[in-house]
């Protein structure tokens, strides 16, 4: 597959494989994203996309693959059962503080209020110092319209609103690039609209973005590339006006017909 | 008939022994804590033999009674020379810290199962946010998962510290003077069981009642997040941006 930027590659993940028991779910994925592209990653449930999202910041470790960030790799050695495992615990730790993950459930510290979570990255593991790391926040806060909100606890927020929450928490950590795991799949029809209105501004502020979504009006009007995965192998990829054009894929005209149907229903 | 004089006195005598109870609690509380966390840390760490020992440790403690491990410790031990000729003899040889270590080696057992279900009910996405964020394992432990743990272990502690409370009571069957010891000493010479014994359990009623109080208390302000939303929904932003 053909670049579609000229931008240097920030993330390049390489024949990705990953098996749960027998159940081969990754067969070999590669992706390329150059700084500033936003890339929608499709499928149907089980095709695999959540677990190829995951293997990128090791929260599921392939069993074969490469990744670097910014050209730097990501050391792996063949582990005692033949799959991979990381070669350097400190260097895992270190590139995952430049890949912040938005995830489908929010998973904001319920025992810290809203502020708290968002200083919690940039001070204890980027060691920043405190008056910065809130200054920061509160401007992050800002952003994401929940500035009023910091002394609150998660608890005590809507869906929509930890979910802004989780995204400015990722933000704190000035990540080259963000992960997101389908941020809107577990909120409710109205709260969608106020996330994607924010993860847009992400976008078009240039922010290196994969996201892993079943919002079409997203993959197709923000994201600047889009890849399909079917069955744990990609089935089209390319700029949205390509990929979402009639006859490019088979299948994806049945999945984004059957995305339709449960959109009428 | 009441008699209120006796009572007074009697009263008087079981409160003078309140402290013993108390240290004999707070202590075995404390060691059998400190013991528990490394039993905990054994048991839910990545190496099986450690593991395996943890949970021998847990069996025999929890399915064993507390006075006959009292018993073991203070008479069963003194059987052998080693033991009585070694510095362990300078404590072992006192009713007192025979006590305290019976109870602190039992209740490690059943705080080591309390923490290890705090551990178990922390939410797998808040330990994933902080793995994703590049928290080291200590850095996650730290902020993340022993504070959730804690505070779910916290309703079940409070049952095993009244339970602790209540057992010091043994401690008087090898002769500590605890308000259990001093309850018999009392009724030994006055054969007047009923009054001694109920003024006694009066006494250790109050103190669980305090203990519960105190870890509620803990409970509660650790769960401010658990709390109604604060009134008003928002707080005036005292420093605009």
């Amino acid at each position: 597959m053909l670049p579609t930027s000229a931008a240097p590659v920030t993330l390049a993940v390489a024949g990705i494989h990953k098996s749960f028991g027998d159940h081969h779910v990754l067969k070999g994925i590669t992706l390329n994203a150059s700084r500033g592209d936003v890339i929608s990653i499709l499928g149907a449930s089980g095709s695999g996309k959540s677990t190829f999202l995951r293997c990128i910041n090791l929260l599921e470790r392939p069993d074969q693959g490469e990744i670097s960030l910014d050209g730097e790799k990501l050391q792996m050695r063949a582990g005692k059962d033949g799959r991979l495992e990381p070669a350097n615990r400190a260097q895992v730790e270190r590139l995952r503080t430049q890949m912040a993950m938005v995830f489908q459930s929010f998973n904001l510290w319920t025992h810290m209020t809203v502020l708290q979570n968002l200083l919690e990255g940039p001070m204890r593991v980027l060691k920043r110092p405190r008056a910065e790391c809130v200054e920061e926040a509160e401007q992050l806060l800002q952003r994401v319209g929940l500035y009023d909100r910091r002394d609150h606890y998660p608890t005590h927020l809507s869906g929509g609103q930890q979910q802004r929450v989780a995204i400015a928490r990722a933000l704190a950590m000035r990540p080259k690039v963000m992960l997101f795991d389908e941020p809107t799949s577990a909120l409710d029809p109205e709260l969608v609209g106020e996330v994607l209105k924010v993860m847009r501004s992400l976008a078009e502020e240039g922010r290196t973005m994969l996201v892993v979504t079943h919002e079409m009006g997203f993959a197709r009007n923000v994201s600047n590339r889009v890849m399909f995965m079917h069955r744990g192998v990609v089935d089209i990829e390319g700029p949205p006006q390509d990929v979402f054009a009639a006859g490019a894929s088979e299948r994806f005209r049945q999945f984004i017909s059957s995305h339709e149907e449960r959109a009428s229903a | 008939m009441i008699d209120l004089g006796f009572l007074t006195d009697t009263m008087g005598r079981l409160l003078a022994a309140v402290p013993t109870t108390l240290s004999l609690f707070i202590l075995s509380l404390l060691c059998g804590g400190v013991l528990s966390l490394g039993i905990v840390a054994m048991r839910v760490g990545p190496y099986p033999a450690l593991s395996w020992l943890a949970r021998g440790y847990i069996l025999v403690f929890r399915g064993s009674p507390l006075l006959i491990q009292l018993f073991l410790i203070y008479y069963g031990l003194a059987q052998f020379d080693v033991v009585r000729e070694s510095h362990l003899w300078l404590v072992l040889r006192s009713p007192y810290a025979c006590a305290v270590l019976a109870l602190a080696l039992c209740t490690a057992g059943y705080t080591a199962e309390i923490l290890r279900a705090g551990l178990m009910a922390v939410p797998r996405g808040q330990i994933e946010a902080g793995l994703a964020m590049g928290m080291s394992r200590w850095t996650l432990l730290r902020c993340v998962i022993a504070p959730v743990a804690l505070r779910q272990s916290l309703p079940a502690y409070s049952t095993e510290a009244v339970l602790m409370l209540k057992s010091t009571a043994l401690a008087s069957l090898v002769t500590v003077w605890d308000v259990t010891g001093v309850a018999q000493q009392i009724i030994q010479r006055s054969y007047r069981t009923l009054e001694v014994f109920i003024c006694a359990a009066s006494i250790y009623l109050v103190l669980s009642f305090l203990v519960v109080r105190a870890v509620a208390l803990l409970e509660h302000r650790l769960s401010p997040h658990l709390r109604e939303r604060p009134a008003g929904g928002t707080r005036p932003a005292s420093k605009p941006l």
